[in-house]
Order: structure tokens, then sequence, then C-alpha cells
């Protein structure tokens, strides 16, 4: 068995998933109060604009193979954090955990990946909102009379 | 010895091309704003009723535990309300535009200018020849000729870019565009072919960041002209990768916010 879909998750909150300086409103297309997993190995990972898309062949619970894909954002926001067309190689296991599209579709906006050996891959736009609370946190610390 | 001397005096002088003037301050890469809580609130597009509502939510100790995110909402929902003021009938008929017809999600079809030029991404700006600068954005791997010899638009067919006439104004380069076919303005709203576009790029003091400041006029779908605001940091080795790749989704959703 080459994966499992391993949990669908109703948020009791909106969450910021859209995907980092999307060309298009990824709302149309993906359902931001619910985040979805799954476990499978990559046939395909494709580090090209306007996003990058991964393809990842999941089995479910049935034993059925069903083919995935994962929708990034575009080469520049993921070069920014690191990201190489070498993040992701074909034939690696993961955990992708992602929004799923308004219609049942085997399609995921992505949200976080950990890999076989532990280590987690996550959108640029968590490290720009860590920087904006420390931005925010400073603003305060201004505000306030110092003793 | 003389022609030595002469050819350093040449080098030495600056380009007669009204498009090399000060062009050396903006000419380069730039991209994604800077990691700033107004930086990435002008990522896309902003206005100053943005601005300056975000500052007053962040400077109310009142709103210290509230989520970033409840204030950008917040001051979004005033700016969205400051433009549609803005809109005519016309253009409130349609207003807000639901994402689930954005042909460029539907079909993958490139923007208009009204949209392009709030673009994420980078903005690459350099001089071709004596009398054009090229601004060439990341998103769709856009390119727009801004023609500096000071000749008027000539008569054509409005196109997705319109034609652009551009101008120093000391290290600022003013670029008016006409000649734009009716298509989606990036606010989310339509405009008509009559729409003309002021463009004011300046690079900031610290030379760390391009600001923009575009002025929108309209007689079809704006009661007033409309100023919008964006900015790019300085970013000398961001590479514009090709833009080959858009897929049209298999399935949207309507009347979800985007």
């Amino acid at each position: 068995m080459r994966g499992r879909v391993v949990s669908l998750t109703l948020l009791a909150v909106v969450v910021s998933i859209r995907l980092a300086g999307a060309h298009h409103s990824f709302s149309a297309v993906y359902d931001s109060k619910r985040s979805v997993t799954v476990t499978g190995v990559v046939t395909q990972f494709r580090f090209v604009n306007p996003h990058a898309l991964m393809s990842l062949e999941v089995t479910d619970k049935d034993g059925k193979v069903v083919t995935w894909v994962v929708e990034f954002a575009g080469r520049l926001n993921l070069s920014e954090v690191g990201w190489t067309a070498d993040s992701i190689r074909s034939g690696e296991k993961l955990t992708v955990t992602g929004n799923p599209t308004h219609e049942p579709l085997p399609r995921l906006a992505f949200q976080r990946i950990v890999k076989a050996d532990g280590s987690e891959l996550r959108p640029g736009a968590a490290q720009r909102n860590d920087a904006l609370e420390e931005e925010r946190r400073e603003r305060a610390k201004r505000r306030t009379p110092q003793p | 010895m003389n022609r030595l001397l002469a050819l350093s005096i040449l080098l030495a002088l600056p380009s007669a091309g009204a498009a090399q003037a000060p062009l050396q301050t903006l000419e380069g890469m730039w991209s994604n704003p800077p990691a700033t809580i107004i930086g990435s609130a002008c990522a896309f597009y902003c206005t100053d009723v943005l601005i300056d509502r975000l500052n007053a939510l962040l400077d109310d100790p009142a709103n210290d535990n509230k989520p970033l995110g409840q204030l950008r909402a917040d001051a979004s929902a005033r700016e969205r309300t400051f433009i549609e003021s803005r809109l005519t009938a016309a253009a409130k008929a349609t207003y807000p535009l639901d994402p689930a017809d954005d042909p460029g999600l539907l079909r993958c079809e490139p923007w208009g200018l009204a949209r392009q030029m709030f673009a994420p991404h980078q903005i690459e700006i350099r001089g071709r020849g004596r009398d054009e600068i090229e601004l060439h954005y990341g998103e769709w791997d856009a390119r727009r000729i801004v023609h500096m010899d000071g000749r008027p638009r000539p008569a054509a067919p409005a196109s997705l870019f319109g034609y652009s006439v551009g101008r120093w104004e000391g290290a600022t380069l003013v670029v008016e565009t006409s000649g734009v076919a009716a298509n989606l303005t990036g606010w989310r709203s339509k405009h008509s072919d009559q729409v003309r576009v002021t463009e004011r790029f300046t690079r900031a003091a610290d030379g760390k960041t391009l600001n923009l400041v575009a002025t929108f006029e309209d007689p079809w779908s704006l009661r007033e002209p409309l100023v919008l605001k964006k900015i790019w940091a300085w970013s000398p080795t961001s590479q514009i990768a090709p833009y080959d790749a858009c897929e049209p989704p298999a399935s949207v959703k309507r009347g979800v916010a985007p």
C-alpha cells in the first residue's frame, strides 16, 4: 500500500491559506475552511509558474490508487524560502496537508508537507507572517512608555 | 593622448536619449514588497484609506490582542467601501466581480493593463535604446514599452496594455497610458476603453523600495479619479522565470469571497 488518506479535518476557524502572491483567487477553487491530509508517493514535481504542481499516488481505503494533484505558490515565492526544483523528488513518500477543492476532486492547495525523515516543508507565507507579527510587537513596544 | 581624453569625456557624458536621463535610479529588478505590514498590505495595490486605517488600528492598544488578519480585513473593508464610492452606476452593477468569473482563472487569459500593473512578484525596468523603457513583469512574463520620445499616441486600435508615453520629473518616471481595451481592473471592477492611467514610479530615499502611485480616470467606470499605490523591494538577484504552465481549474465555486 503506497499511501492512505489520513484525515479530513473541518477547521473551526478560517485560516489564511491563500497561496502567497497567487495570480488568481484560490477561494473560487479551494475551500479555505477545510484541510485534508493524504500520504502518498510523488510521481512528479513541476517547479513552474504560475503555480508549482505535484502529482502524488495515494491509495485509498479500498486499495484503489488515486493520483492527487497538489498546487503550490509560484516559483518566486517558493524560491524565496529556499525551494528548488529538487525540493521534492519523484519516488519520495510524503504526507501532505492542504485545502481541498469545493467539488470532491483529488486536488489540494498546499499547506504543509512532512517528509519520511520527519522534515517539513511549509509555505513562504508562514515565515512572512512571523515577520509581520514581530513588527507589530515592536510597534506596540514603541507605543508603550518605558518605565 | 588627446584621443584617450576625448573618449573618456564621451564615456563620462550621460546619453542624450530621453530614456536614459535618471533611468539608473530605477533600472533593475524589483520584486515582492518588503516583509512589513504595510508592504504586505500593498502587495497587489492599496489606497491611502487602507494605509491610514491599518495604521490607526495598529496604534490602538485595544487591538493588540486581535489577529493581524482581522485588522487587515477591517482596513480592506473600508477600502472596498471607498472604492465603491468612486464607481459609476455602470461599474457598481458588477462590483465586486466574482472571482469565479475571472477569465485569467477560467481560461488563463493574460491580464490587461489595469490589472497587470498591480501584479504580484517582479517588475524589471530596463532602458531599450535611446527612447524606450521596458517594464517586464514576473506575473504572466508580460512586457510593456514606455515611449520616451515625446510623440503622442499613434492612431491604433485599443490593445491589452494600450500605448504608454513617459517623461522624467526629476527622478520620478511619469507614464501616461491610453488606448487600453475595455477589461477588468485589479480592484475587481470593469473599465472602458476610455480609461487613462498616470503612473509615477519613484525610488524611496533609502533605495530599497520602488513606489508606484497610479491615478485612473475613466468616465464610464469612475465618478472621479482613483489613486492606487503599490510597493516593490529592490531585488537585483531575482530572475523572472517562464510563465508557461497555467492550467484552468476543473471546477470553480461562485459567491466565495476572495
